[in-house]
């Protein structure tokens, strides 16, 4: 019985905490960079809504956050259309190039939290 | 999307089956969840099946436990092929080439060669034994593989998204 109780409890921690998607581990929050510039491409779509945004230095991916959050949050399709000038507070990934996770973004003065 | 990825996983990752889950505000969602769902019923039956063949819960003959629980984890894994295969199809070319994901694709098929090779050479012996009987080597074996097998499949799963 102890046996099978230990069993259960083994597969139990392992299936722990699983709607979580994605995780943070990827991104380097030492670092966090401020990219700011017009939206060039946008897709609101799951598992995380993206756009891309040309910068002053370069254009990067930008990393948002799944679609049911952002539009609870009011960060709806509209909010990160194309052409919009954004300003998205991340932290740079350590695998994809160019590509960063957005902990917050301000669309015309508006902020909304990704996390 | 990335172009580093087999043709064949792009294809899939730009298909307008992909492009659906992607878009729809809840199918990757009810995929994840189910996902899991069927991952809770898959261990439960597994970790039944794994007790008894490693000597545990013997008070009853082995054979209709195990074909019960072995019931269970079928339609299990058929869930959580299913739901797999559209959250894999959602980011395929990016999950295909995550060390992780293909980490677990070879321990998913690591745990069915374990049942393959229980099914030919352990079960018909295990079938025939008594309550309390003491289990044929093999079929210990195959227990234990079979949980920590599956147990790594699990944790490779969690992982997928930290690397």
């Amino acid at each position: 019985m102890m046996r099978a109780v230990t069993f259960f409890s083994a597969f139990a921690l392992l299936t722990g905490a699983a709607f979580a998607h994605h995780g943070w581990g990827s991104y380097d929050a030492a670092k966090p960079v401020t990219v700011t510039g017009p939206i060039v491409t946008s897709k609101f779509e799951n598992p995380h809504a993206a756009i891309t945004v040309k910068a002053s230095d370069k254009v990067w991916t930008v990393t948002l956050a799944p679609t049911s959050r952002m539009s609870s949050r009011g960060a709806t399709e509209k909010v990160i259309a194309v052409g919009n000038n954004v300003s998205a507070y991340g932290y740079p990934s350590t695998v994809e190039k160019d590509e960063m996770r957005a902990e917050r973004i301000t669309v015309d003065g508006k902020t909304y939290e990704m996390r | 999307m990335t172009d580093a990825a087999p043709a064949i996983f792009i294809a899939l990752e730009q298909s307008s089956f992909a492009a659906a889950i992607r878009q729809s505000p809840w199918l990757y969602l009810a995929a994840n969840v189910g996902h899991i769902v069927a991952l809770v019923f898959f261990a439960g039956a597994v970790a039944v099946m794994d007790v008894r063949r490693l000597g545990g819960l013997a008070a009853t003959a082995p054979g209709h436990l195990l074909a019960r629980a072995r019931s269970f984890a079928i339609a299990a894994l058929a869930g959580m092929a299913m739901t797999g295969f559209v959250l894999f199809s959602a980011e395929a070319s990016h999950l295909a080439l995550n060390p992780v994901f293909q980490l677990k694709i070879a321990l998913v098929g690591a745990g069915l060669v374990n049942v393959a090779l229980y099914e030919f050479l352990a079960k018909r012996e295990v079938e025939k034994l008594a309550p309390g009987a003491i289990m044929p080597a093999r079929a210990r074996m195959a227990g234990l593989l079979s949980l920590v097998v599956w147990v790594a499949v699990a944790a490779c799963g969690r992982s997928i998204a930290y690397f």
